[in-house]
């Protein structure tokens, strides 16, 4: 029976491509998108995405936006900042072309996470215009992460791979945890800046590929249809991947602020002078200084 | 319908529905077949070419070959018989010729029909066996039964099944035969047809002279409006086969070609043949139309001038009488005024009349009653459309239309809250009365008849028993009813026959005065005084008489109904088995191919695919109105054909690809294939509502500015076979052979 | 019936219902829905298979714990005393969220939004209208006819041609269908 019910679903969903104007989730779909909530057989994303939404995703957004700013504020206070002399040698570390495309990057993260948050929470705001140009902007904003993140996955991808470092750097949490200035092991970009990488820009196409789908809700049903998913079940997976990540990402957005913008004094002008301290790479990036040394750049 | 829809619900215990797809076709007339499945346990027997949406609510489903219904009812008959489950009482008593439906039944053994008809042997007698012993049982049918080259035997077999269980004349049985538009009856009582006066008089002198009495005009002048005296009793032409007398290509009995057609309703493209139609279109000198829609004549003809479409009021915009499926008739108030410059009908015939000079012998009728006894003229001026109404009431006495003046219905309308529902009787001020005054309804005080044929209820409220119309005695048996069959309250027992003018002393018992005498008309069908009526109410007798149900009719070329293969049959081995009929000569004025277009070739060869049509339940008829809606048009937006998979898989189709369908006669359609698995891979089911493109080609530029509908598409009608029923010349829409093609 | 407690409900009585899209033909032509737009559809399942098909009409079930509103980021639905499930579409910012979390697939989004993007949702109202003035003209054109507020039946009900739909109090409407199955061959 399974079988003539599939025989039956997937010309369906195969001729509906056809009528992408029309859309086929409440045409030909609709059984298989009915049949898709909460069956057994299913994967109940439907149950789950409600569950999730209705109790838990504002919840832990609540969370990430309290807390992490908290953590980092009771960092400030009790350990301070790492602070480098600025009036020493400088290093030219970031060429003009990576800096406009990082503030290019930079633009889109200070629209995407504000107009998020204001997505999800959207009731305090009264919802209508406001978050619906909040769900726009959102949008728009994603246009200029998507000019951005090509790029700049591309120029650091060689810099990003992990080292043996990464893993020193890890248990010393980079030596954020004291005051002490000492050589952290970290080559041109620590593991923390390694981490944030590798969500920004796979998590960030993810979040790209995710949100395209829950904003065009119509397109091509192969695509849902090659995951073994009907449209809604695709879009509810969606749904579920972009809050999630979304969670991570802003957890890592506000790090990386903290740390460039108070953490690390002054660190901020690297990425819009491209020079960075000479102390600062010698003590935070030891590795980098030291081979940069080798080579003879300093 | 012999019975009612109420009827059904309130007392069938089961119900056999063939040829007919109410879920789609009157979706109203369905409710009552799931009421009476919920609450009286009634099992519902669909047999059908197709897995309707009807047969999806079935107890039983039967999928039948198309075209071979004699051969299943004869099967149903044969077990019947076998197992002595038939009603001797009944049959003994009304019914003559049975014996020759008994021997003829003996051929179709279970075994038989299955091979005929496609369905299990064991499925037939299952079948045979319910209706046997479930009584009463009704059988309801529509055009998938009339529409075939044998249509009138089908119409004739299964009310002989009927008989032969005596579920005629009873509550809860009879034959309910589904009517798919509004006022289809009231059209047909009218006799919109080339072979009839209204109500059913026929075209014979007598006839003629009746309606010029009623009409108040000279015969001599009605004469005189035809060519030459023949005509006026010879049939037109059929809207089956009216395009013959345009093209001329087979033998035709006209003094003249067809060269103009009017038009109105959508008898053009619903029709069968329709690139002849398109052909004999092309060839008009003059096309008129009046419609509230654009008529698709106007637009699959590739004639460029001389069409003219007047714009006609619908419904809505007019007032008047309509007729229901159960003989009923209901007022209907205008709603508003016609607008634009369109005009009700009725205006459009005066007009017209006015221009050719016969407006006043047009509606001299209107102005007369009957005074004293007599038809005369009383006055001056006539009331539109009350007195229109009321000529019907005072003319059409064969199916007793007498009860039905306007100020009954227009008191019908008022009351409507008033009626039950499923028995149809009135209270308060309506009691004693039917909704509708179901016909019969003999005078101004019958309260109609619900149930035909009924001898256990008084003729003077609603009984009756069978009508003698075909002479006393044939082969020396009498055709009037046998001793016992006494109609409740009749002073007259047993069978009568018809009441005339020569027998009505003797039958009656009583004595006419000198005045009466002179007064009184040759018989009850033409009496204009009423002193017939008057005569029969007060001896409660049906003027009509009451005689046997005949199951021979010795003028037709099968004098009882036989299997006959449909002319394009998909299994040559019966063609010569089960031939069709002798060509045959002049029916409606034109030569008709039977057996020669049969064996022409083997057909089957060429055209393996048995083509079955349908009706989609958002369009009717051509969907000329429907398809000009964007929610009707969006539900089918283009035309189809369900198909199944593993057919559709033989020719390398894809659902949705496009295919092209030919016909035996050359024609062919682009049509999307639809995988559906309620047609089996012998067979593929398309639906007729579509029209605007002719065999791939799109006609749609010819809809005048603004009126082209959201959905056009091919008709299925220019693809049905070649093939029209021998008396009522009905083409055969059902059982055809086509061939399939990937386009 | 105590009216306090209640609660406007859909039943579609799947013996009875024969496809003939009365309900939603009439629903759009009621609440003039730009076509493509079926607040109520009607789907059938195992189509020709024999003894399996079977055909229902569906739209937004008003259902008592709307999934919908508890994953509305923005609030915009709003339950009435009778239960019936409305919305605002001033609020709404076409998120599509709703349609996640129905289990019907209810919630459709015309593409009438900036850039033709996905507007304001729109669903059943149950002929009821939404949080405008009753009767107004923009409560007609954003929500379509309100009914409920004139004293008829939804339109999709009243126009049902074989009784399968039913619409009404929860209580009543068991009531009816409690009859109609206990009633089962008590005629003739």
């Amino acid at each position: 029976m399974k079988k003539i019910i599939f025989s039956i679903i997937t010309p369906l969903i195969l001729a509906s491509a056809a009528y992408a104007a029309d859309s086929q989730i409440w045409g030909e779909m609709i059984l298989s998108n009915i049949k898709a909530y909460g069956e057994v057989s299913s994967f109940s994303l439907g149950p789950l995405f409600v569950l999730l939404q209705s109790a838990y995703f504002s919840k832990i957004f609540l969370v990430v936006v309290l807390a992490v700013p908290t953590v980092f504020l009771l960092h400030y206070l009790i350990i301070g900042p790492k602070v480098f002399s600025h009036d020493g040698d400088k290093i030219y570390v970031f060429s003009l072309f990576q800096r406009i495309i990082h503030l290019i990057a930079a633009v889109a993260f200070l629209i995407l996470i504000p107009t998020g948050l204001m997505i999800i929470f959207g009731k305090y705001l009264g919802g209508g215009s406001l978050v619906l140009g909040a769900r726009y902007l959102h949008g728009v904003a994603t246009l200029m992460f998507i000019v951005s993140v090509i790029p700049m996955f591309l120029f650091w991808l060689i810099e990003m791979l992990p080292t043996l470092d990464d893993i020193k750097w890890v248990f010393i949490l980079g030596g954020y945890l004291s005051k002490e200035i000492k050589e952290i092991p970290a080559g041109k970009f620590n593991a923390g800046q390694k981490m944030w990488f590798w969500v920004a820009s796979l998590g960030g196409v993810v979040m790209i590929a995710t949100g395209a789908a829950m904003y065009l809700q119509d397109f091509n049903y192969n695509i849902a249809a090659s995951f073994g998913l009907s449209q809604i079940d695709f879009l509810r997976a969606s749904a579920l991947i972009h809050n999630v990540l979304a969670v991570l990402i802003t957890a890592f957005f506000f790090t990386h602020a903290y740390m460039s913008l108070f953490a690390i004094k002054g660190a901020i002008h690297s990425i819009i002078t491209g020079y960075k301290e000479n102390d600062e790479v010698k003590y935070l990036h030891s590795s980098f200084y030291k081979k940069l040394k080798k080579q003879g750049q300093i | 319908m012999t019975n009612h829809f109420g009827d059904v619900v309130e007392h069938s215990k089961a119900m056999l529905v063939i040829g007919a797809n109410p879920a789609a076709a009157n979706p109203i007339g369905m409710k009552h077949f799931l009421q009476a499945k919920d609450r009286n346990n009634a099992p519902l027997i669909v047999v059908d070419p197709v897995y309707t949406k009807t047969a999806a609510k079935a107890d039983h489903y039967l999928r039948i070959r198309t075209g071979t219904d004699v051969a299943f009812i004869y099967g149903l008959l044969h077990v019947i018989f076998k197992n002595g489950w038939e009603d001797k009482n009944f049959i003994n008593s009304r019914v003559y010729g049975m014996d020759d439906i008994r021997v003829e039944a003996e051929k179709w053994t279970p075994e038989e029909t299955s091979d005929v008809t496609g369905i299990p042997a064991a499925k037939i007698i299952q079948v045979a066996t319910i209706l046997a012993k479930t009584k009463p049982t009704t059988v309801v049918w529509a055009l998938g039964i009339t529409q075939h080259s044998t249509g009138t035997s089908n119409t004739r077999i299964i009310p002989i099944l009927q008989l032969v269980l005596g579920n005629m004349g009873k509550k809860g049985g009879g034959t309910n035969i589904i009517r798919g538009h509004d006022n289809v009856q009231g059209s047909t009582d009218m006799c919109c047809l080339a072979d009839s006066l209204s109500g059913y008089y026929g075209l014979a002198e007598g006839a003629w002279k009746y309606f010029a009495n009623s009409w108040g005009v000279d015969f001599d002048w009605l004469q005189k409006r035809f060519y030459a005296p023949e005509w006026m009793e010879a049939k037109g032409f059929s809207l089956a086969k009216w395009w013959q007398g345009v093209l001329q290509e087979e033998k035709t009995y006209s003094s003249s070609p067809i060269r103009a057609l009017w038009v109105q309703g959508n008898g053009i493209t619903s029709m069968a043949q329709t690139a002849k139609i398109q052909e004999a279109l092309d060839k008009l000198d003059l096309l008129v139309i009046a419609e509230p829609f654009v008529n698709e004549a106007a637009v699959i003809t590739n004639k460029k001038d001389d069409i003219y479409i007047l714009p006609v009021a619908t419904q809505f915009e007019t007032e008047g009488s309509v007729t229901a499926t159960n003989r009923t008739s209901q007022w209907r108030s205008k709603v508003v005024d016609p607008l634009y410059e369109s005009k009700p009908d009725h205006e459009v015939m005066f007009a017209f009349a006015k221009e050719f000079g016969f407006y006043d012998e047009y509606t001299r009728a209107m102005k007369m009653a009957v005074k004293d006894g007599v038809l005369t003229e009383v006055k001056k001026d006539f009331n539109w459309p009350d007195d229109a109404s009321d000529e019907i009431a005072r003319t059409i006495k064969t199916i007793g239309l007498g009860g039905w003046t306007a100020k009954r219905l227009r008191a019908h309308q008022e009351n409507w809250h008033m009626f039950d529902p499923l028995t149809l009787a009135g209270s308060g001020p309506m009691k004693g009365e039917y909704y509708g005054l179901p016909w019969p309804s003999w005078d101004e005080k019958h309260p109609g008849s619900p149930i035909l044929y009924d001898v256990d209820t008084p003729v003077n409220e609603g009984g009756m028993g069978f009508r003698n119309r075909f002479g006393l005695e044939h082969n020396g048996v009498s055709q009037l009813a046998e001793s016992g069959v006494d109609i409740a309250g009749s002073k007259v027992k047993g069978g009568y026959p018809e009441i005339t003018k020569e027998n009505i002393e003797e039958v009656l018992g009583i004595q006419l005065t000198a005045e009466e005498k002179a007064k009184i008309g040759a018989n009850w069908k033409v009496d204009h005084s009423g002193i017939i009526q008057a005569k029969c109410r007060a001896a409660g007798v049906a003027p009509y008489g009451n005689a046997k149900a005949r199951t021979i009719v010795w003028t037709f070329p099968d004098p009882i109904p036989k299997h006959r293969e449909p002319i394009h049959s998909p299994r040559p081995d019966l063609v010569a088995k089960y031939p069709t009929y002798e060509d045959q000569e002049n029916n409606f004025r034109v030569d008709v191919k039977f057996i020669s277009e049969q064996n022409a070739q083997v057909w089957a060869k060429n055209f393996p695919t048995m083509l079955v049509s349908m009706r989609v339940v958002n369009l009717s008829g051509a969907g000329m109105l429907e398809r000009t809606s964007k929610y009707l048009s969006h539900i089918t937006p283009e035309m189809f054909a369900n198909i199944h998979p593993d057919l559709a898989m033989e020719y390398g189709l894809r659902d949705g690809d496009m295919m092209w369908l030919h016909a035996p006669q050359g024609t062919k359609i682009k049509v999307k294939a639809q995988y559906n698995y309620s047609v089996t891979p012998d067979r593929i089911a398309l639906p007729y509502n579509f029209a605007g493109l002719m065999q791939g080609v799109d006609m749609s530029q010819n809809y005048p500015e603004g009126t082209k509908p959201y959905a056009i598409g091919e008709s299925s009608n220019t693809i049905t076979n070649y093939g029209f029923d021998i008396i009522t010349q009905i083409p055969e829409f059902n059982a055809g052979l086509c061939r399939i093609e990937k386009a | 019936m105590s009216s306090e407690q209640a609660r406007m409900k859909f039943y579609c009585d799947n013996n009875r219902c024969i496809e003939c899209y009365g309900c939603s033909v009439a629903c759009a032509e009621a609440h003039e829905l730009p076509v493509g737009i079926s607040r109520r559809k009607v789907i059938t399942l195992y189509e020709g298979i024999e003894g399996k098909e079977v055909s229902t009409s569906i739209a937004c079930m008003h259902c008592s714990d709307a999934p919908c509103a508890q994953v509305c980021p923005v609030n915009c639905f709003y339950i009435r005393e009778d239960g019936i499930v409305l919305h605002d579409k001033e609020k709404c910012i076409g998120c599509g969220y709703c349609l996640y979390a129905c289990p019907f697939g209810a919630p459709q989004f015309p593409r009438d939004g900036a850039f033709g993007t996905k507007g304001a949702m729109d669903k059943c109202t149950m002929c009821a209208g939404g949080p405008e003035e009753t009767n107004s003209e923009k409560e007609r054109h954003l929500y379509g006819h309100n009914r409920i507020a004139e004293g008829k039946v939804p339109i999709c009900a009243a126009v049902c041609g074989t009784n399968a739909l039913l619409v009404g109090d929860a209580e009543e409407i068991s009531a009816i269908y409690r009859k109609r199955v206990s009633s089962k061959g008590q005629g003739a």
